[in-house]
């Protein structure tokens, strides 16, 4: 008796228990459909902030509407956190981030256009090579000492061009062997000369600019300069330019900003700029927490992902807070083949050479981008949330070729282009090629990675309705970055990269026969190439004439070949791109969301709502 | 002075023990083909040279043996290196063992204030309805995966708004009062220390109880009860002594578990421990991180046996001569 008395005990902990944990099912009209997610908000933007001179100073005006001081916003990073706060050594996004915030450049990107619009400089003009650039009077860094053409020069002698930190810069103005110079002609005065006319210098110059008083404090301060506002800084030392400066930094837990007393943007009502207080970025270390930090109201910001996205929508309405979309994300995903006939320093071939004709024809590949069924990839992969890729260039970029329209899959054109070359099935379907042999293939991705192994999965089936043989083996990260960069030992790839939807220069390591992440015919590193393809060389023209070109529609029509040249050749087959989708309270005013620099980027401007307006 | 020489000799016999636990962890995690700079390699924006550059910094150009020998040299002289990212592991380390000592400080405390007593009335009060119902939950503790159960609790919070979902402080927490802080800390302690000691509770109230009664049931308890000593006097004098002696030892492993035992809880609950430091430098091959808490780990575990060695020396005399 007491035994079952027992029982029925437990079982009943183990019933509320359970019970506490289960959550209804969200009913299925609530589903998020993807013509919801091409459906584009309806957004008022303000004009571009402008330059105001009040008592000699130079401040910059914004021009949405007025907000309340005071509040907080609380974002999140995903991963460690930053590891360090000094703009110029940071090699990963969310550290670029912390430097970015703390420290403004002299241009920063216009939200909706693209353009590049003034910051702490307050204009330029372009002579020839030659580009001046104003300061402006009067503004002052956060403790107070005047920003001058010396803290410019600083930054650009001192760190860019000597080469200090992150190189990344640099290494991409060196124009033909030689970098821009940089001479001061007054206090508020600099210009930059450059050896030759080169289109993708004026945005470089978005580079946050350092003040000098500060990074030079000590003596030895070149010599130490990748270990100078490591983490371990003191907060309240730091000097920054930007609209909000480092509170606290404590470590896997969050980074706290607080507003920069000296900020040089006022509003309409001349009131010093920002309206937050503080800004607080909390540590998670994977989305499922981030989401639950949401849910549970610690967090006022959240990005979202496939299938959470319907969720959120479903419940939008009852909820406090309102979800963006921002278009397409700016990183692209591609199938990668692989095109390389080199050997190795043993002598052997890096891909087999049976192999090598296969991917070596544009039949083969054509038929592997007709067979693709992209649609379907978006619709259960990405949720819907996702638009078909059919360009290098991402979907938000200013400089996508809307030409190229892409197709739907076509398996009879994939089994004609296949036809074309020789190939022919058997009695059991499968593929061989002229010489009778089976074409079979390995397809890598990242393991791990669930997206691009459901659509490796995907791609699969695609193909084998081909009657090729795919063996899809997800490695590894970092084996199949080896793999990449070092034993090019691979034959199809699902990768993705992240990409400039501004400045498509940036993809030059890509492009370029010689560039390090040439991936579909990659050659090892400073070795010149002395057996491009025809593609190959026309690209290395294209970029190398493109950035060139400081007009922007002629500098477009290059960049246009060039992804026309990538949607022909087909060495990467582009996929699909995800849209970013947004959640974030209601209680926020002047949100200008947009596709180029997302949600908070105007977190100057951004305020907290009265109680009253928020409904 | 014997105490002393004991020591002297145990410590000793930590050096060989160090330097093969080094060795064999150095080159397992070189050999593994995890690259430290996979993910910059895959960054379009990163030139060469940056790659190059970082290369060198990390000592990655070199023979693995020469790795190995830089590692030791500087770890002698007391020097734990850089992380790939460039910070010092030393101020890494320090900044969350703090957070791990809190965690660990309140399971343990949390298991032996509740686990002996229970371990004692269980076995007090053999076969009893409270025994029963002590072995059902033990059974329980035990059985429950700490992960499935960590995520419950997070799923938990999140419902009823009742604890914050993870981490160890809130984002005003500095500029609360001294109060303030003690109590926010507490309030995110509570979830984390909820698992482990579930736990832990589990496995050492059935030890405790076991213990106990091997001693109950021996002669000289037998012979105190014939005496007609009060059962009380029976229990904490005679019995409890000879009974806690296993339970010493058990302690000593558990201080070499302290900073990184509890790393996939941490995990759940994003608590800014040492565990989740060491689990995603193992991740990122950081191989001056991973070194820096293996070494921790096994001097954690030595010194512990040593302290469980000491105490069992002060309270069993038959270990003394």
């Amino acid at each position: 008796m007491k035994r079952i008395l027992y029982f029925i005990f437990i079982l009943l902990l183990i019933f509320i228990f359970g019970k506490s944990c289960i959550k209804a099912d969200i009913p299925e009209s609530n589903t998020f459909s993807s013509a919801n997610a091409e459906a584009e908000q309806e957004i008022d933007y303000p004009k571009s902030p402008r330059n105001i001179t009040i008592n000699n100073i130079d401040y910059l005006q914004s021009q949405a509407p007025c907000g309340n001081y005071g509040g907080e916003l609380i974002s999140s990073i995903i991963g460690e956190g930053p590891k360090t706060f000094n703009p110029f050594t940071a090699t990963d996004a969310t550290s670029s981030e912390m430097g970015s915030i703390m420290y403004d450049g002299l241009f920063t990107t216009n939200a909706v256009t693209g353009n590049i619009v003034p910051k702490l400089a307050k204009s330029y003009e372009i002579k020839g090579n030659d580009y001046i650039i104003t300061l402006r009077h009067g503004i002052k860094w956060s403790d107070g000492v005047p920003i001058t053409a010396e803290d410019v020069l600083f930054t650009w002698n001192d760190i860019v061009f000597a080469g200090l930190g992150n190189t990344s810069v640099r290494d991409m103005l060196i124009i033909n062997g030689k970098l821009p110079t940089l001479t001061k002609l007054d206090d508020y005065t600099v210009k930059f000369t450059l050896p030759t006319q080169f289109a993708p210098f004026l945005r470089q110059l978005t580079l946050p600019i350092a003040p000098k008083h500060y990074f030079t404090q000590k003596p030895d301060w070149d010599k130490n300069f990748d270990t100078f506002l490591s983490t371990t800084t003191k907060p309240e030392e730091i000097v920054s330019s930007g609209a909000f400066r480092l509170k606290e930094y404590v470590a896997a837990q969050r980074v706290v900003f607080k507003k920069n007393p000296n900020y040089y943007e006022i509003n309409l009502k001349r009131q010093r700029l920002p309206y937050l207080e503080k800004l607080v970025f909390l540590i998670v270390g994977d989305f499922n927490n981030e989401i639950l930090k949401f849910e549970g109201g610690e967090l006022d910001v959240i990005g979202l992902k496939g299938g959470t996205v319907a969720l959120y929508k479903g419940k939008e309405a009852k909820s406090d807070y309102k979800i963006y979309n921002l278009g397409p994300d700016t990183g692209t995903m591609f199938a990668a083949i692989n095109m390389n006939t080199r050997k190795n320093k043993d002598g052997k071939f890096y891909v087999d050479p049976v192999k090598q004709r296969w991917f070596n024809d544009r039949n083969f590949r054509a038929a592997i981008d007709y067979a693709t069924d992209r649609n379907n990839m978006v619709i259960n992969v990405a949720q819907g949330i996702g638009i078909p890729l059919f360009t290098a260039e991402s979907l938000n970029s200013i400089y996508l070729n809307k030409n190229l329209k892409g197709h739907s899959k076509d398996i009879n054109l994939a089994e004609s282009y296949l036809k074309k070359s020789g190939f022919y099935k058997d009695s059991n379907g499968i593929l061989h090629d002229k010489y009778g042999n089976t074409v079979e293939f390995n397809l890598y991705t990242n393991a791990g990675n669930t997206e691009r192994e459901a659509v490796c999965v995907m791609l699969k089936q695609d193909l084998e309705e081909l009657g090729m043989k795919v063996n899809f083996k997800p490695l590894e990260f970092n084996s199949l970055v080896n793999k990449l960069t070092n034993s090019y030992d691979w034959d199809l790839m699902v990768m993705g990269l992240t990409g400039s939807p501004l400045e498509p220069h940036s993809g030059k390591n890509v492009w370029y026969s010689t560039g390090s992440l040439h991936l579909f015919n990659q050659r090892p590193a400073g070795k010149p190439a002395t057996d491009k393809l025809n593609f190959e060389k026309e690209l290395d023209d294209i970029f190398d004439i493109a950035s060139l070109k400081v007009n922007f529609a002629e500098r477009k029509k290059y960049y246009d070949r060039y992804q026309e040249i990538i949607y022909n050749e087909k060495p990467l087959i582009y996929l699909y791109s995800p849209i970013r989708i947004s959640a974030i309270r209601r209680k926020f005013g002047n949100l200008f969301p947009s596709s180029l620099m997302g949600l908070t980027y105007n977190i100057e401007e951004i305020f907290v709502k009265n109680t009253e307006e928020t409904k | 002075m014997k105490l002393l020489k004991y020591i002297l000799k145990r410590i000793f016999q930590v050096i060989p023990l160090l330097v093969i636990v080094s060795v064999i962890s150095f080159f397992i995690i070189r050999l593994s083909p995890v690259d430290p700079l996979a993910e910059l390699k895959l960054n379009p924006s990163i030139s060469q040279e940056v790659l190059q550059k970082e290369t060198r910094r990390l000592g990655l150009d070199k023979p693995i043996i020469v790795q190995y020998g830089l590692w030791a040299g500087s770890f002698i002289r007391g020097d734990l290196g850089i992380t790939s990212s460039g910070e010092k592991v030393s101020v890494k380390i320090k900044e969350r063992a703090f957070n791990t000592l809190i965690l660990a400080f309140c399971v343990v405390f949390m298991t032996w204030i509740t686990g002996i007593p229970l371990g004692i009335i269980s076995a007090v009060k053999q076969n009893s309805a409270i025994d029963r119902l002590l072995m059902v939950l033990a059974s329980v503790g035990m059985a429950v995966p700490s992960f499935f159960f960590a995520i419950l609790l997070l799923i938990f919070a999140v419902k009823t708004g009742w604890f914050p979902v993870g981490g160890l402080t809130s984002h005003n927490f500095s500029d609360l009062s001294l109060w303030g802080k003690i109590t926010d800390m507490a309030h995110h302690l509570v979830l984390p220390v909820t698992v482990l000691f579930t736990i832990s509770i589990a496995g050492l109230q059935r030890q405790m109880r076991a213990n106990m009664l091997d001693v109950l049931d021996s002669d000289y308890v037998k012979f105190a009860r014939a005496k007609g000593l009060s059962e009380f006097k029976i229990i904490f004098k005679h019995a409890l002594r000879n009974a806690i002696n296993p339970l010493i030892t058990l302690l000593g492993f558990e201080f070499a578990g302290l900073l990184s035992g509890a790393a996939l809880t941490e995990y759940v609950f994003q608590y800014p421990g040492l565990g989740r430091l060491i689990l995603e430098a193992v991740m990122k091959s950081d191989i001056n991180l991973v070194m820096a808490s293996l070494m921790i780990g096994s001097i954690m575990l030595v010194i512990g046996n040593l302290i469980a060695d000491i105490l069992l020396l002060i309270t069993d005399p038959r270990i003394r001569t």
